[in-house]
């Protein structure tokens, strides 16, 4: 399985508050949540679908549901949660549009981080190669890739307004750990990776 | 290695049990074993729950037999229920037919079998038998309480009148109430017995008891507990004897499991207990018991203590993807209240073709998620 990029962490863990409770979708091992829940106090619940990730939350004493995030989101009443969280998941969901709405039914507030398909070297890689670079796909090969949504910072952002969502705040990384807050001229060229807290506006 | 050995043992209460219905027995027994040892703290119990048809006897062997306990699998040294660190407990359930109080055993007043003069029994009823164990065994609290199927909703029913008593719950392939379904089955079973004329409204002695109709009942039970995936692939239309076919004799193969299951059954099972317990089963409601004021008994400051916060609390709820009789839909209901009440719950359905038996059948996956499970509890 793959990584779930650590970069995102601290930015995560101070936009969410004290004592909150915190759904974190696509969980992986918990290790996002375990540090909510040691750093933040808060009360955390996992959505994994992985039974080998699941019982690594279970081993970590983290809370873990195992759902699949396109289907079983309806399940939780309005504003079950002070936050939801979609880290480094949304390229591998269905249908994107209605986990967005669902998590901000669910949730006061959500967070989502995604990979920039239209940063630079991704784009070098497809023009050159002639295929999607690992680290977009999440695997070797075109195959096994759990890798369903190709989208781009633009892209995301354009859907959100969309959507009627407000972006409360976000943070664009670009090479060198250059971390911008708003969107820069060329962001959506520049940037690897945009993580933003959301809301329905 | 040799196979450890336990034997059952019998607690006599020798005062009156009240039942949840307010009817009265002026004494009970509890048969029960133990495996491992109570430590110094003793914050080291778990408490086992069995399922319709289980028994005390959860795990290791009885001397001289060839198997062990029902749950020998998840209970035992190194297993999820590792008894070089925990001290597990099984007791038999109240209405139950091997060795606890039921309507099997002799009323002292006519020295006859209670029959159907022995008081409705709840599941509510099954935990209290159990309190006075607990109490009896000296364990005042329980790192956990496990089971499976109606084993769940004991776990759940104690879990939920005692928070204090418990610091969390493992519910397997279990359900907060049952359906219409579930309850269809049972009756189907439960007429079955009374159909049977040697039933005689409960009034029968051992020698002639309907094994006919409590077989059927069997019968129907197994035909819901294993997937039907798993029933054609171990038996398909396979016949059993070719050429020795006579008319309306079983022939088929799955005939002849059932039959086996049912014969096997009647052996070391009781009709009135099944009538009893899958009514008590049937009757369970989570949410309505704990939501109505358990007014009998003086034990209403206890029970329900601190209901609303259980943040400390944690909860296990596991349900197996071939399960129709029990299916995933319920045990993601447990979820959901729970998790509203604040405990926190992890859910897992395991990928398995063993249908409802999984719990006792399909026991690696369940065992790691335990294992990790416990671990956690510290």
């Amino acid at each position: 399985m793959y990584k779930i990029p650590e970069e995102n962490y601290p930015i995560i863990e101070d936009w969410v508050d004290r004592e909150s409770r915190v759904l974190d979708l696509g969980c992986g091992d918990g290790s996002l949540l375990s540090s909510l829940v040691a750093k933040k106090g808060v009360d955390g619940f996992g959505v994994e679908i992985s039974h080998d990730m699941i019982l690594q939350c279970v081993q970590k004493g983290i809370c873990v549901y195992q759902a699949d995030i396109d289907r079983d989101l309806s399940e939780w009443a309005d504003g079950s949660f002070d936050y939801v969280i979609l880290n480094a998941t949304l390229q591998v969901i269905t249908r994107p549009y209605q986990v967005i709405r669902e998590m901000l039914r669910v949730g006061g507030c959500a967070i989502i981080s995604i990979s920039n398909f239209g940063y630079v070297r991704n784009r070098i890689r497809v023009l050159s190669q002639g295929r999607v670079s690992s680290r977009i796909r999440l695997a070797q090969s075109w195959h096994d890739t759990p890798v369903l949504r190709f989208v781009s910072l633009r892209e995301f952002r354009s859907s959100l307004e969309e959507m009627g969502i407000e972006v409360m705040d976000a943070r664009y990384f670009f090479p060198l750990n250059v971390v911008a807050r708003t969107p820069w001229p060329g962001y959506n060229l520049l940037a690897k990776e945009g993580i933003f807290k959301l809301r329905r506006s | 290695m040799n196979a450890p050995l336990v034997e059952t043992k019998t607690l006599g209460i020798e005062r009156p049990f009240r039942f949840e219905s307010g009817r009265t027995l002026k004494r009970i027994d509890i048969a029960y074993e133990t495996y491992g040892e109570l430590n110094g703290k003793r914050d080291n119990a778990i408490l086992i729950e069995h399922a319709l048809s289980g028994d005390a006897h959860a795990a290791f062997y009885h001397e001289g037999d060839q198997k062990p306990g029902w749950w020998d699998s998840m209970i035992g040294p190194g297993k999820a229920f590792d008894t070089d660190r925990y001290f597990v407990i099984c007791s038999n359930v109240l209405g139950g037919c091997r060795g606890t109080t039921g309507p099997a055993s002799l009323d002292p007043a006519t020295k006859r079998p209670y029959g159907l003069t022995f008081p409705p029994v709840s599941i509510r009823d099954m935990v209290e038998a159990q309190r006075v164990l607990l109490k009896h065994l000296g364990v005042e609290r329980l790192k956990t309480v496990a089971g499976g199927s109606m084993g769940g909703m004991q776990a759940l029913q104690l879990f939920c009148d005692y928070p204090s008593r418990s610091d969390s719950f493992i519910c397997i392939a279990s359900a907060m109430k049952h359906s219409a379904q579930q309850i269809a089955f049972n009756e189907v079973g439960r007429r079955a017995i009374m159909a049977d004329p040697r039933w005689n409204d409960g009034n029968y002695d051992d020698d002639v008891s309907p094994e006919g109709g409590l077989s059927v009942a069997r019968m129907i039970g197994h035909i819901t507990y294993i997937s039907e995936r798993m029933m054609q692939e171990k038996f398909g239309r396979q016949r059993k004897g070719i050429g020795t076919k006579t008319v309306f004799r079983p022939s088929f193969e799955v005939e002849h499991y059932l039959d086996y299951q049912g014969i096997a059954f009647v052996k070391r099972f009781d009709a009135n207990s099944y009538l009893y317990i899958t009514d008590a089963a049937d009757n369970f409601d989570l949410m309505a018991s704990i939501s109505s004021k358990g007014r009998f008994r003086g034990q209403n400051r206890e029970r329900g203590m601190n209901i609303g916060d259980m943040r400390a609390k944690k909860g296990l709820v596991i349900s197996f993807s071939s399960d129709w009789l029990y299916p995933s839909s319920q045990s993601r209901e447990i979820v959901r209240l729970f998790t509203a009440m604040n405990v926190q719950v992890s859910y897992t359905e395991i990928e398995t073709e063993h249908g409802h038996d999984a719990f006792l059948t399909d026991c690696g996956k369940p065992s790691q998620i335990i294992r990790g499970f416990l671990a956690s509890l510290g």
